[in-house]
């Protein structure tokens, strides 16, 4: 064998490391991106066999989850659905690299808003207009799974980002459970407060939760309904006066909330309402599931702070989303989009929601729930889509939201306004 | 002629024929070794290549690209990222700001505070054990689930603090804790020194358990106190396991990234906001070659700060 000397080595082992280098210099994103120019396409069809996985983030529905598994298994020979479930932080900060190429979630759920633009831009999402499930969907609900003409994923929730109420507690106190305007809300805590029991709980050391009694607050305030989108874009500012309205509602709303409420995680203001505490949990039905499970036995409603002066074009807020998708890079599409439909299906649907006491936004579902048949007058109410979810920026929506959780802790509506204001503008 | 020249001179002796013989038996013949010998390291090299040279260098250029993270489309924008972190982003300065206090804060107490501990604990005693056992628990529990306990141990409503405080009588000390803009940063560094003093603390009995009774018996005839005791035998003798607590300290705090996002959720408001939930923030906020650059200046930060460190607590013991 030839011998090399140590020149020679050291000079084998530097183009190793320059060809390192060089590789890692290959451009960012690649082409690995699907969709791509031509559009997306539908899903393409073929035999439902074979191995789906279904990436979404609620752990809490997989039992539920599991069952329908196979009930659609039952009805195709060969097919097998996997879930891939993450946390939703976990979920919303990686989804979209997750599921990127398909290893996992042929078929996916994305929050609406930023996480949804995300995946349409990456070209993630095939082509569901004029599919068999889309035509299940109540039209009016499907916008938010739309992207120009195409129809790329089907808001499956719906929920209401509303104060839950316990009704007995309202019963007690004598408090009017649907208010008509500001006075009338705050003039309703007064009375809770008077009862004896806290009138709001609110989760205020938590950002997403305690961020969706921000959709409510600014639903009748705004002078447009995409008031955050155009704050995004610095055609509104949180300056204004309209904003500092709200942030001095906000202010108002201190002597109602549980002590320290900015420091309160979301699972002990859960436990302050279920436990009869406090009158109303200011996050959203789509924690009717968690209260219950916490030992909730009283009746559940919905409340909403009306802001306005009675004139308010809103009378609550809702929110369509887990949107499903069918992956574009599936090398499954056809069973994933047949997972989609079967999903899809009034009777399936209504299973889903029925066991996770979540309405959906599938037509002809019947709520067997009882929280579910008490609540659901409110899909007929005229309620503003959750604003929050316009915001595509992050950090500005934290921001934005963070303002008002400034205030409840004892800052200016005025200097929490311009501190909010300074990021957004930085994000212009 | 020069100490210098002279040297270099004598390095010249094999063809000027001035060598001595011992010079020349430590001379190595020209290097000629079986090429199969360097086959050992490739793995390794290549392992380091793969997921620690690429990625780095990888980082490097996603840093001055305006890449969304996964589109195809990108710019290379130079130094923006960079400037843009000092100059336009007060989100990115806050968690700096509050990085470097988190880490000042950690590092003093921590260090204070181990150090007190090994020096009641250094005995073998059985309560001692016990004690050390207990004081070096919550090391081994995952940084996930100190977040948690400590989380709900804050909790205004239903925390252990404010139980204790209300049950002893102190309501008026009773706060909101995380929730208190002002203070969320201190308590978030009482939880990182609970959860790793223990480990440090047994660096310093290391230490403590090194140096001869001898010279404490010495010092107790001679009448030295115990003050005199610690300032001329003890700390001598700990300081270098002071560079290593100081240093280890530093740097796990400025990576406190799951007991952050443990204890405030994801995100974490902008008073816990550090550096790493910061860049977290940002690649979650589909800004990946701006998040390049701010881990860039991250691993800087993190360099710089130990390279200061190394400079300035150079603790040897006495006679080194």
């Amino acid at each position: 064998m030839s011998q090399i000397s140590r020149r020679q080595a050291i000079a084998i082992l530097g183009a190793l490391g320059f060809g390192a280098t060089a590789a890692a210099c290959a451009g960012p994103g690649g082409s690995t991106a699907p969709g791509g120019a031509t559009g997306p396409a539908a899903p393409s069809t073929g035999a439902v066999t074979g191995k789906v996985s279904f990436a979404h983030w609620r752990g809490e529905d997989k039992v539920v989850f599991d069952e329908l598994i196979k009930r659609f298994a039952a009805l195709h020979d060969g097919v097998e659905v996997v879930q891939d479930i993450s946390t939703s932080n976990d979920y919303n900060a990686q989804g979209l690299q997750k599921v990127r190429g398909a290893a996992i979630g042929d078929a996916f759920a994305t929050f609406r808003g930023a996480q949804f633009k995300n995946f349409t831009e990456a070209g993630i999402y095939a082509e569901l207009k004029g599919s068999k499930a889309a035509a299940s969907y109540q039209p009016g609900l499907l916008t938010a799974g739309q992207s120009g003409d195409s129809q790329l994923g089907l808001p499956y929730q719906v929920v209401f980002p509303m104060p839950m109420a316990n009704a007995d507690l309202f019963d007690k106190a004598g408090a009017e459970i649907a208010p008509k305007d500001w006075d009338g809300f705050l003039a309703m805590c007064e009375k809770l407060a008077a009862s004896g029991v806290i009138p709001i709980s609110w989760p205020g050391g938590d950002v997403g939760n305690g961020g969706q009694l921000f959709n409510c607050m600014i639903a009748n305030n705004a002078p447009v309904d995409d008031m955050c989108a155009q704050i995004e874009q610095g055609k509104l500012k949180c300056t204004d006066d309209w904003f500092l309205r709200m942030l001095g509602q906000y202010k108002e709303l201190v002597p109602y909330l549980q002590p320290n409420a900015t420091g309160t995680a979301v699972e002990p203001a859960q436990n302050l309402f279920s436990q009869g505490k406090a009158a109303m949990l200011a996050t959203g039905s789509y924690h009717i599931a968690a209260v219950r499970g916490l030992g909730a036995t009283f009746p559940i409603e919905l409340v909403f702070p009306n802001t306005s002066d009675g004139s308010g074009k809103f009378e609550g807020a809702y929110n369509a989303t887990f949107i499903l998708g069918v992956n574009s890079a599936s090398k499954n599409q056809a069973a994933s989009a047949a997972w989609i439909d079967f999903l899809s299906e009034p009777e399936n649907a209504g299973y889903y929601a029925n066991k996770t006491a979540q309405h959906v936004a599938v037509s002809n579902v019947e709520y067997t729930n009882p929280d579910l048949k008490r609540l659901s007058p409110w899909l007929d109410k005229k309620t503003a889509l959750a604003a929050r979810f316009q915001f595509q920026n992050l950090d500005v929506r934290n921001a934005v939201e963070a303002s008002a959780t400034a205030v409840i802790s004892g800052t200016s509506p005025e200097q929490a306004a311009e501190a909010a204001q300074k990021i957004v503008d930085e994000r212009l | 002629m020069s100490t210098h020249t002279k040297m270099a001179d004598e390095r010249k002796a094999p063809d000027g024929g001035t060598e001595t013989g011992a010079a020349k038996g430590r001379r190595r013949s020209p290097t000629r070794v079986n090429p199969a010998l360097y086959l050992f390291p490739l793995p390794a090299v290549a392992i380091i290549a793969f997921f620690l040279v690429m990625p780095t260098l990888q980082a490097f250029q996603y840093a001055i690209t305006d890449w969304n993270g996964f589109s195809a489309a990108f710019n290379y924008v130079g130094l923006d990222n960079f400037v843009r972190a000092f100059t336009k982003d007060s989100l990115f300065t806050n968690a700096l700001t509050n990085n470097l206090k988190f880490v000042l804060l950690v590092v003093i107490a921590q260090t204070a505070f181990s150090l007190v501990l090994a020096l009641l604990l250094t005995k073998n005693s059985r309560g001692s054990i016990l004690l050390r056992a207990l004081f070096f628990f919550p090391t081994i529990l995952s940084s996930v689930s100190v977040a948690f306990i400590w989380k709900f141990i804050y909790d205004p409503n239903f925390g252990l603090a404010n139980a204790v405080l209300g049950g002893v009588g102190l309501e008026a000390l009773q706060g909101s804790y995380l929730g208190n803009n002002a203070q969320a940063l201190s308590w978030v560094a009482v939880t990182q020194v609970w959860f790793h003093a223990g480990q440090m603390m047994v660096v310093y009995i290391a230490g403590l358990q090194a140096i001869p009774r001898e010279l404490y018996e010495a010092a107790e005839m001679d009448g030295a106190g115990k003050w005199q005791q610690f300032k001329s035998i003890t700390w001598p003798f700990v300081a270098p396991a002071t560079s290593i607590v100081v240093a280890y300290t530093t740097v796990q705090s400025f990576k406190a990234f799951d007991l952050i996002l443990g204890i405030a959720g994801n995100p974490p408001k902008q008073s816990l906001d550090i550096l790493s939930t910061r860049i977290y923030s940002t690649f979650a906020n589909s800004e990946f070659g701006y998040a390049a650059a701010q881990s860039i200046i991250f691993m800087a930060m993190i360099a710089l700060v130990t390279w200061l460190q190394r400079r300035l607590l150079r603790l040897t013991p006495k006679g080194e």
